[in-house]
């Protein structure tokens, strides 16, 4: 039990990170703004809790894919900027491919194969 | 990732509020945009933040080693621990630190004196050379059984099958040091002379410039090699010293080379500052004897002065090298003496370089005795610490029970009072570094060991190793105890614990004796070592040592006896007007330096006198100046003392001293007989007798001496003055030196001393033997007084409730105190019948490094005994008392 949360609050994680990542090729962003791109552009699907997008910001910026540095946000307050790394961007493009596969073998396994497959076992 | 990032979390923590302030400002403007109330905005925006402590909490960690961090807490814990019980904590620190640095500084010296082997290459092929049976008609100077003449030494070097090399060496002064000077600056120095192939052949580096060869040594070429420790110390480690000029003895010498660092010559002890191949010249002669007849040790066959040193051929053992060597030795030993009929040759022995020559006898004894001393004094250290650690940690056994009931793992525990240890013995190891420091130092001094000697790292490594282990198993012990009670034991009263801890105590108990045992042996060899310096510095010295101050003087422009008879006929008149002076004197051996000339009994009125024969066949001489007796305070029991009228010229005159008399010349009046020998250029008539005084030395027993003038002496070389002063007598010495400065400004004073220190010189040995037995006998009854009432101030506490009830019940004062007491007195009395086989094994021992005490002196031993059974009442008198003034309520309540 505590092994799969474990395992699933890794997934999200790895993919959080990549969300990060990909938000920060448009540009540099503070905090709230990356939040609110990965709700808005997710159609408001992906629902992050805010508080843990930090977590992952610092993370990410200790493995050196991202850099900061303090300027002035949009409504002239003291906010804390991201950017993308070089080997941000190596990690955004290795990250993305590994993405694209897996997320391509899952379409393939719950595709039109499927039921075939169910068939299959079935007349078998 | 990096580590810096540890440090680094306070920072992040305050940048990581900001971050969040402004992330919680943007939301709440976008809310309020939205439409919502203040308050619903940052309602809002909080919910859709989350948590923000669990924030703050995950980045924390993120930054985190769980380990370091863990270590970094069980320190500071330990240390505030500590700080709370500082006494314990100062004491442990100081046991242990005393007996690391004590152990260390014994080990050191004994390592560097016994153990340690020449610097040279392969040390294990060198040996020196030794004889046994230096022929009859051979004079000698140095040790009779290391001293070769000349010819043998050519003889030997010569064979070349079994030594692949012989290194002849020999001093260039009988007391040390001898006159050089560079520049303009005149001083002393210690120097040898030595075969060309000395260096090469040992193996020791030249560290600047060049060595000997075996061509300087053929031509007695005028070069020099400084120690590298002499030229460190005298020329700054100046490199211009290369090629510039050295006097010695007046004799100007180039200096061409820098020995090895660390090579201080091949006797341990004498530090070497700078080596001369043999010379031929009559100042450089060996031993700084003057030339006899012009005649330096090269032209002196049958004088055995030359120290050897060989290097055995590869793939040839000791036993093949000794056979070769001894007929090669047998028929060089007769050269230049007439063997009688029948005569037997010396026999060779080879004595390992491994070991510096002599020294095993000095220092040996008393070296092993300090070593068993220090550790006596260790193991009691030791077994306190240890009980210190278990009494400390048992009472904290509740602690660390509730601990355990309130959540704590065993292994936080364990790391706890593992960084409890690691403070003490990082604490004792930095402290005992400085002790064994300082004791090396101070040891070494003692030993004249001038070579840089250091603490031995191996010694303190494995001291402080034994001290960690144990500090180790004993702060662990109680963990074990508390685990297995397991947290009940939290809930239990204290008197329920005082029954588990009986078996501790039992043990504590046993080590109170032991301790006991090990002290009183300690305190009885203190004892007999302080007696038997008290001995030596009580003994007469049969003339007044106060106001007396000596010191040498060697004429090196003085070609022939003549000329040094003039000399110090100058030096005596000028040294007699200056103020203060009440009278001065001359003597060839200084009294109490331990040289002496020794010789068989002359004839008397042309007759070998009774009680001559064997062992009471031996009397010492020395040649004087005038008014000796007189300059000494020597009683003068008949006729005369010399006198300047005792010339060259003048009729031969002898003193001799009250033993001569009675034995040689019993039941008449000595003075008037004539004395003399063949080979003594003339007669002497007895002059005067004289009481008996100490000459080589305090522990010399008295025996027939014969003084002579020095006038009448076959050579006049270096002599010693002797002057009384009127008041302070060190204060002459630099008007004194001033004095010989006008008659030859190279003359350096040499040792210059009060006569009473020459004499405690004497007894160096014996003084710090004492003082350092009187030190770990102190030493060890402050420890052993720690122990006892560590324990039973422990035991106290831990009784407390019985004892109140004992005392509500009726119990009088006097039988609380008698009750705590009873106990270690038993103990005092087992450890002392326990220590008796111990202290008998130990005066065994002692027996030769004592004078005038019996190893089994009752005085010694009643007070010994009296001592400790008094530090035990006094240090269980305390507690006692304390446990007697408990107010029982009090007491009761303490539950």
């Amino acid at each position: 039990m505590t092994r799969n949360q474990q395992l699933s609050s890794d997934m999200l994680k790895g993919t959080l990170d990549m969300m990060i990542l990909r938000t920060l090729t448009t540009g540099d962003a503070h905090g709230h703004t990356i939040a609110k791109v990965i709700e808005r552009s997710s159609e408001d699907v992906l629902e992050v809790e805010q508080g843990s997008l930090y977590p992952a910001l610092h993370r990410l910026e200790n493995r050196g894919w991202l850099a900061s540095y303090w300027g002035a946000s949009e409504n002239n307050r003291k906010a804390k900027y991201y950017r993308l790394t070089q080997a941000g961007r190596r990690r955004l493009t290795l990250e993305a491919g590994r993405w694209r596969r897996m997320a391509r073998a899952i379409a393939l396994v719950m595709g039109e194969h499927t039921g075939e497959k169910v068939t299959e076992g079935g007349t078998e | 990732m990096n580590p810096l990032r540890f440090f680094r979390r306070r920072r992040q923590d305050a940048d990581l509020d900001r971050e969040i302030a402004a992330h919680m400002e943007a939301e709440r403007a976008e809310n309020m945009a939205r439409g919502f109330s203040g308050e619903e905005a940052e309602r809002r925006a909080r919910i859709k933040f989350g948590s923000e402590r669990r924030v703050h909490e995950e980045l924390w960690q993120q930054n985190s080693f769980a380990f370091l961090e863990g270590i970094l807490r069980d320190f500071k814990y330990a240390l505030r621990s500590l700080t709370k019980s500082s006494g314990f904590a100062v004491t442990v620190v100081l046991i242990m630190a005393l007996g690391i640095g004590a152990n260390t500084a014994v080990f050191s010296v004994m390592n560097a004196v016994l153990l340690k082997s020449l610097p040279v290459a392969d040390p294990g092929r060198v040996f020196y050379l030794y004889i046994d049976g230096q022929p009859d008609g051979a004079s000698n100077t140095g040790d009779s059984d290391s001293s070769f003449s000349w010819p043998v030494y050519d003889a030997l070097r010569r064979q070349d099958h079994a030594l692949s090399d012989v290194m002849a060496y020999v001093p260039l002064s009988n007391d040390g040091k001898v006159a050089v000077r560079f520049g303009n600056s005149a001083e002393v120095a210690e120097g040898d002379m030595v075969s060309g192939n000395f260096f090469s052949s040992l193996g020791v580096h030249i560290a600047r410039g060049r060595g000997f060869s075996a061509q300087d040594e053929a031509q007695h070429a005028p070069v020099i090699v400084l120690s590298y420790n002499y030229w460190s110390r005298r020329f700054s480690r100046s490199p211009d010293v290369l090629g510039s000029t050295f006097y010695i003895k007046g004799v100007p010498l180039t200096v061409v080379g820098i020995a090895a660092e660390g090579f201080e010559g091949t006797e341990a002890g004498n530090s070497v500052d700078f080596w001369i191949p043999l010379q031929s010249r009559r100042e450089l002669n060996a031993w700084g004897t003057p030339a006899v007849d012009g005649k330096t040790y090269l032209a002196q066959p049958n004088w055995w002065c030359l120290r050897l040193l060989a290097r055995l051929a590869p793939g040839i053992s000791q036993k093949q090298a000794l056979a070769q060597t001894q007929t090669v030795l047998a028929q060089a030993a007769f050269i230049g003496i007439n063997p009688r009929p029948g005569q037997k040759p010396p026999v060779l022995t080879l004595h390992p370089a491994k070991a510096f020559p002599g020294y095993e006898e000095q220092y040996g004894m008393p070296l092993k005795m300090m070593m068993a001393m220090v550790a006596l004094v260790l193991l009691i250290a030791l077994s306190n610490v240890a009980m210190l650690l278990i009494a400390r940690n048992a009472s904290r056994q509740r602690e660390f029970s509730v601990r355990l009931s309130l959540g704590a793992g065993s292994m936080q525990l364990l790391r706890q009072l593992l960084a409890e240890s690691a403070v003490l013995v990082a604490a004792a190891g930095a402290l005992s570094w400085f002790f064994a420091g300082v004791g090396t130092h101070a040891l070494a001094h003692w030993a004249q060991i001038d070579s840089s000697l250091a603490p031995d790292t191996t010694a303190l490594s494995f001291t402080l190793a034994v001290l960690v282990l144990a500090a180790l198993f004993f702060g662990l012990a109680p963990l074990h105890v508390s685990l297995a009670g397991g947290t009940g034991l939290a809930l239990r009263s204290a008197s329920a614990v005082l029954n588990r801890s009986a078996g501790n105590s039992r043990s504590a108990r046993v080590v109170v004796a032991l301790q006991m045992a090990l002290c009183l042996t300690l305190l009885v060899a203190a004892g007999l070592l302080v007696r038997t310096l008290s001995n030596l510095q009580n003994t007469p010295l049969g003339f007044k040592s106060n106001g007396l101050v000596a010191f040498g003087i060697n004429p090196q422009q003085a070609r022939t006896v003549n000329e040094s008879i003039a000399f110090y006929q100058r030096l005596l008149g000028s040294l007699r007007a200056l103020p203060g002076v009440e009278a001065v004197s001359l003597s060839e051996n200084r009294p109490g330096s331990g040289w002496s000339n020794n010789d068989g009994v002359p004839m008397i009125d042309g007759h070998k006198p009774p009680n001559s024969d064997g062992e009471q066949g031996l009397i010492r001489l020395n040649n004087v100046g005038p008014d000796f007796f007189h300059t000494l305070g020597i009683p003068i029991l008949a006729g005369r003392d010399f006198a300047d009228a005792d010339t060259r010229h003048a009729a031969g005159v002898a003193i001799v001293n009250q033993t001569f008399a009675q034995r040689f010349l019993p039941n008449q009046d000595p003075v008037g007989h004539n004395i003399g020998k063949r080979d003594w250029t003339q007669h002497a008539q007895i002059v005067g007798v004289v009481k008996d005084h100490k000459y080589t030395g305090i522990t010399e027993h008295t025996i027939p001496m014969l003084w002579m003038p020095y006038t009448h002496a076959n050579t006049v070389g270096e002599m010693h003055v002797e002057m009384r002063v009127a008041g302070d007598a060190l204060a002459i010495l630099p008007v004194a030196q001033n004095a010989v400065r006008q008659i030859d400004p190279d003359l350096p004073l040499l040792q210059p001393m009060l006569q009473q220190e020459q004499f405690e010189r004497s007894i160096s040995q014996q003084i710090l033997f004492a003082r350092l037995a009187e030190c770990f006998g102190l030493l060890a009854i402050a420890l052993v007084a720690t122990g006892i009432y560590g324990t039973l101030a422990y035991r106290v506490a831990r009784r407390t409730a019985e004892i109140g009830v004992r005392m509500a019940l009726g119990a009088q004062r006097s039988q609380v105190v008698w009750m705590v007491l009873r106990g270690s007195l038993w103990l005092t009395l087992i450890g002392l019948v326990a220590g008796a086989p111990l202290v008998i094994l130990m005066s065994h021992y002692l027996a030769s490094a004592l004078y005038q005490v019996k190893p089994f002196d009752a005085i010694t031993y009643v007070a010994a005994i009296l001592g400790l059974a008094l530090v035990a009442l006094i240090a269980s008198l305390l507690p006692a008392l304390r446990a007697a003034r408990l107010d029982p309520v009090q007491a009761l309540r303490t539950e």
